[in-house]
């Protein structure tokens, strides 16, 4: 009896003092065609691209935040232009990394789907981020995690986690994934 | 006088035969497939194939030449009804280029500057079997995998050659951009 109540208390002690993380919960978009998992209190949001070649875009921002590290879904739609793709692509990837530090440069490839996965580190000590792009059904999806010098722990499995969870085909989806809102109210 | 004119005459005829007897490099147009580059020796066209898991099979346009033991190829595919798809068939065939292969460089690509830019991607490989060193530039644009490929075979040795860079780095999709005088090319015709 005693050694079961010291065992309990324990437990609760290593739980009161484990770093608070939120659950990763997994989140679907079917008019979009991908999904992904991701810790924290998901927040849509609008925001913008511009690119040389893709010109002035509005993008489509699913954000989140947990534990000093910054996950995010960006859709980009290109569809007016996605006969363009390979090179829309490239630019996205080419501006992500431009004047930064680079890390690593490397495919992605997901579900019948090649992209590229960068990691780099953000200038003026603000951070590291590891981000995946692709082109699919005319919009570029990138998933981006940034490590905020708050946490500072840059070589956390976190990012890799966040952007090596994108699938593309639905049906690998988990089964309690949420549906994501189309738009930002 | 005459010393002078014989010494000049003789230095030349002395710089000419220790020379290596290479082509001088020409630039080539197709205006039709909308590109242009630059290459030794006598370039010639031909009719291959290829094929990937997204590609599928396909019948290619190449131009090919070889100087010095060094293989320089240019393979056009048309991908007209799949243009949407062109950056996964554009990452098909860089991933197909280094799989399995030692990877020595592999970085962005950029033709033409501004809007009228052009991404693609450039990789260095050292082939199996020591079988050469090979430079690759890939382009997807206006419905077609265009690949530019350079090959320093066992024969010529120097795998630091600057030749392969100077060919996959003359490549132009803005025509008006090319050489004046460039050799036209003309386009195989596909079965």
């Amino acid at each position: 009896m005693r050694l079961t109540a010291l065992a309990a208390l324990v437990v609760t002690f290593a739980a009161t003092t484990a770093p608070a993380t939120a659950a990763w919960r997994g989140y679907i978009s079917h008019p979009l065609g991908f999904a992904f998992a991701a810790p924290g209190e998901l927040k849509v949001e609008n925001g913008t691209y511009r690119g040389a070649v893709a010109g002035a875009r509005d993008t489509l921002v699913y954000r989140f935040v947990d534990d000093d590290i910054e996950y995010k879904a960006v859709v980009i739609d290109m569809s007016d232009k996605a006969n363009d793709a390979a090179t829309l692509l490239g630019e996205a990837e080419y501006n992500f990394q431009e004047g930064k530090k680079v890390l690593m440069d490397t495919f992605g490839r997901v579900d019948r789907q090649y992209g590229r996965k960068l990691t780099i580190d953000l200038p003026n000590n603000a951070g590291r981020a590891t981000a995946a792009f692709y082109f699919i059904n005319g919009r570029i999806i990138s998933l981006q995690a940034t490590v905020l010098p708050a946490n500072g722990d840059y070589n956390t499995p976190e990012m890799g986690r966040f952007v090596d969870s994108i699938t593309f085909f639905t049906v690998r989806a988990e089964d309690d994934a949420i549906e994501l809102p189309v738009r930002s109210k | 006088m005459r010393r002078w004119m014989l010494a000049a005459l003789a230095g030349s005829a002395l710089t000419m035969a220790a020379m290596p007897a290479q082509a001088a490099w020409k630039s080539y147009i197709n205006r039709e497939l909308g590109f242009s580059f630059m290459a030794p020796g006598e370039v010639k066209a031909s009719v291959g194939t290829y094929r990937g898991n997204i590609a599928g099979p396909r019948q290619t346009i190449v131009y090919r030449s070889v100087e010095d033991n060094i293989e320089y190829k240019v393979t056009v595919m048309s991908f007209i009804q799949a243009q949407a798809e062109g950056a996964n068939i554009l990452g098909e065939r860089e991933y197909m280029f280094q799989d399995g292969k030692k990877v020595l460089v592999d970085t962005f690509a950029r033709v033409e500057p501004g809007k009228d830019s052009v991404y693609g991607r450039k990789i260095v490989v050292d082939l199996p079997d020591k079988k050469g060193r090979s430079t690759g530039a890939f382009y997807f644009t206006r419905g077609k995998l265009i690949s530019l490929e350079a090959t320093v075979l066992p024969a010529n040795g120097d795998f630091a050659s600057p030749d392969p860079g100077r060919f996959i780095d003359s490549i132009v999709f803005v025509l008006s951009r090319t050489e004046p005088g460039a050799v036209e090319l003309k386009t195989p015709k596909l079965e």
